[in-house]
């Protein structure tokens, strides 16, 4: 009578090794397919503190909105769609919202607006939507997909009169929003702010030194350990795996090497892809002078609640929400990109 | 107008599905132990939790079937649960733990000032009798000994056609390593028979340490033999399906049907004209 636990839940690995000068390199497609970024962290080796380039890149993050209980048919204010939504400069998240418990919402760049709701708050709204991929034996979690951009969606238009009385008479959903805008275009989200409870935030950085650190051959490591050696790097979790101590028992991959001091940063809010991207361009810059190690490991969360992941993919969470993606940058402009996501989502493109 | 969830359930409509809940905490008349009980379980993340009254009535003297203290007398202010921006519901409940056919007494008056009514049988007779025709939500199974009798499929499937649902504890297991034997046979030997469905777990606590978060339980569930799924449906889903059973068992003259099989599925087909596309609703003003 007994159980069995070998098997682990399902999560989802997608490796590629390349080069920044090939052509059809994937790096800048996937970047902009991973919409809700909520942290980034990097991991600089041989590296006392931040180098200036660098820093001014963090520093020039976009920053975002909060807003306090926004009432969801706001987003479907016609002054909101015209300046912002088809412009396609809006990003937008519910926040404080878990995505197996709450009803969540999005809004994507490219006018599309999901929401991802309870059975019984999809019977009451009363708007096409299809049952979640991730459900279990019973329909208990639905998904609405609307493109607002649709001429069907217009303002006047039917659909988007039954989707606002719907969100404005029969399910007045309401709730924490996080909004952000591409460069430039935050006199388009005034108008929707005037009305609401804001407050504006900028990304939070943090560094941490590192000293004499085991780090394996990054160039010959298999995908899994070396991410796992990164995630205990950045969690602050030692790879010591001393006989005295029960804590962790992850240790560093073989061979390995010791770094005598390297940095690790992070910073977390909503972060666009754009601003990742110009990260990364930096990054290969800082790679070409002549250093003593020749990596440099960036890895990018999504938010754990965000119901959608790559591209327009649906996002779930059954014991972790994890979609996030690691590069690992080398000087001679090749790179290795691992995607990984949990149980609860599709292939990661 | 569409079926409103508001007209059937008495909780505010946008209450969420598969919330995490905590059906059992032991009530203890220290208030200020309580007020940490609840505290931590809102910081783990669950959104409802039951205040426990258990009931173990003998036949050398009369007991009176204790009265729930009303929740705002016992609590200051409810704390918001973590993560979310509603505080914690708390509910009461009535669990009775019979050693003798006489100690439930069906549709006893005193039964009606709980939310939730929950019996724990102790001999094989009075579990097929809980399972099969007690008027009650769960059935808890013991977890502090080695249960004298085997499951069999005939009253499990019972009660899984009833809407009655299985409890299991794990408060015990953290307090002693016997229990913590016991409790997993006892687990083990339950999912076998009942393959995971119409499970529920939960803690059993009588003081903040031996609560454990939702996704920790979920890891639990799985040490008893639940997949993942079921594990995490014990937690969330199938506890609502609790709360919507002990609403109807207490409006049975109400607004929705009760009849004793296909519980469920009589709610959900009343819930169902979401699923049509909405071309084919009736049009309504």
């Amino acid at each position: 009578m007994s159980v069995d636990l070998s098997s682990t839940p399902r999560t989802l690995l997608v490796c590629e090794r390349s080069s920044f000068q090939e052509e059809k390199n994937r790096v800048s497609t996937q970047v902009e397919q991973l919409r809700f970024n909520y942290k980034v962290s990097l991991l600089l080796p041989e590296c006392n503190s931040l180098p200036s380039q660098l820093e001014s890149v963090l520093d020039s993050f976009t920053s975002f909105y909060l807003i306090k209980q926004l009432p969801v048919y706001e987003l479907l204010d016609k002054d909101f769609l015209e300046t912002a939504v088809y412009q396609g400069n809006v990003y937008g998240l519910s926040y404080k919202t878990r995505i197996d418990e709450d009803n969540c919402v999005a809004l994507l760049p490219n006018g599309r607006l999901c929401l991802s709701l309870d059975k019984d708050s999809f019977e009451v709204l009363g708007f096409e939507g299809k049952p979640s991929k991730f459900n279990h034996r019973t329909k208990s979690r639905f998904v609405i997909s609307v493109d607002l951009t649709d001429r069907r969606m217009a303002p006047g238009g039917r659909g988007y009169q039954r989707l606002l009385t719907g969100l404005k008479s029969r399910l007045q959903l309401q709730t924490d929003f996080l909004l952000s805008h591409h460069p430039g275009g935050g006199a388009s989200l005034q108008s929707l702010l005037s009305r609401c409870d804001w407050s504006e935030h900028r990304p939070q950085m943090s560094q941490r030194g590192l000293t004499e650190l085991s780090c394996p051959a990054v160039h010959s490591c298999d995908p899994h350990s070396l991410l796992e050696w990164l995630g205990a790097v950045d969690a602050d979790v030692t790879c010591e795996n001393s006989s005295s101590s029960f804590l962790s028992t992850l240790a560093c991959p073989e061979p390995k090497t010791t770094l005598s001091r390297a940095l690790s940063v992070s910073v977390c809010g909503l972060l666009l892809p754009q601003d990742i991207q110009r990260l990364i361009d930096q990054l290969r810059c800082y790679l070409q002078q002549p250093r003593l190690e020749s990596w440099v490991s960036l890895t990018v969360h999504g938010f754990a609640d965000s119901p959608v992941s790559w591209g327009e993919n649906e996002h779930g969470f059954l014991k972790g929400g994890e979609n996030f993606y690691t590069l690992l940058m080398f000087h001679n402009h090749t790179y290795r990109l691992h995607l990984a996501t949990g149980a609860h989502d599709a292939c990661p493109p | 107008m569409p079926f409103s969830s508001s007209h059937v359930f008495p909780w505010p409509p946008s209450s969420s599905m598969a919330v995490f809940m905590d059906l059992n905490i032991r009530v203890d008349p220290d208030k200020s132990k309580l007020q940490r009980l609840i505290d931590t379980a809102a910081h783990l993340g669950f959104s409802t939790v039951a205040l426990n009254y258990v009931f173990e009535p003998s036949t050398k003297k009369k007991q009176e079937i204790p009265v729930p203290t009303p929740i705002s007398e016992l609590i200051g202010e409810l704390p918001v649960v973590q993560g979310r921006s509603r505080p914690i519901r708390v509910l009461n409940r009535l669990t009775v733990v019979t050693s003798d056919a006489s100690h439930f007494r069906p549709n006893a008056a005193e039964y009606r000032r709980f939310d939730l009514l929950a019996v724990e049988p102790t001999t094989e007779k009075l579990f097929h009798a809980a399972c099969m025709s007690y008027d009650v939500d769960i059935v808890c199974i013991s977890v502090t000994e080695k249960l004298p009798f085997f499951f069999k499929r005939a009253p499990i499937n019972g009660a899984v056609d009833r809407g009655v649902l299985f409890e299991l504890s794990y408060a015990a297991a953290i307090r002693d390593s016997t229990r913590r034997r016991y409790t997993i046979a006892n687990a083990v030997c339950l999912m076998e028979t009942c393959k995971g469905k119409n499970v529920i777990l939960s803690s059993a606590a009588e003081k903040a340490l031996e609560l454990r978060g939702p996704y920790d339980i979920i890891n639990l569930g799985s040490l008893f033999g639940l997949s993942d799924e079921n594990s995490k449906a014990a937690v969330s889903s199938s506890c609502r399906s609790v709360l919507l059973h002990a609403e109807t068992r207490k409006t049975a003259s109400g607004i929705i049907s009760t009849s004793r099989t296909d519980q469920q599925e009589a709610l959900q087909d009343q819930t169902d004209p979401g699923d049509e596309p909405s071309a084919k609703r009736p049009k309504h003003s």
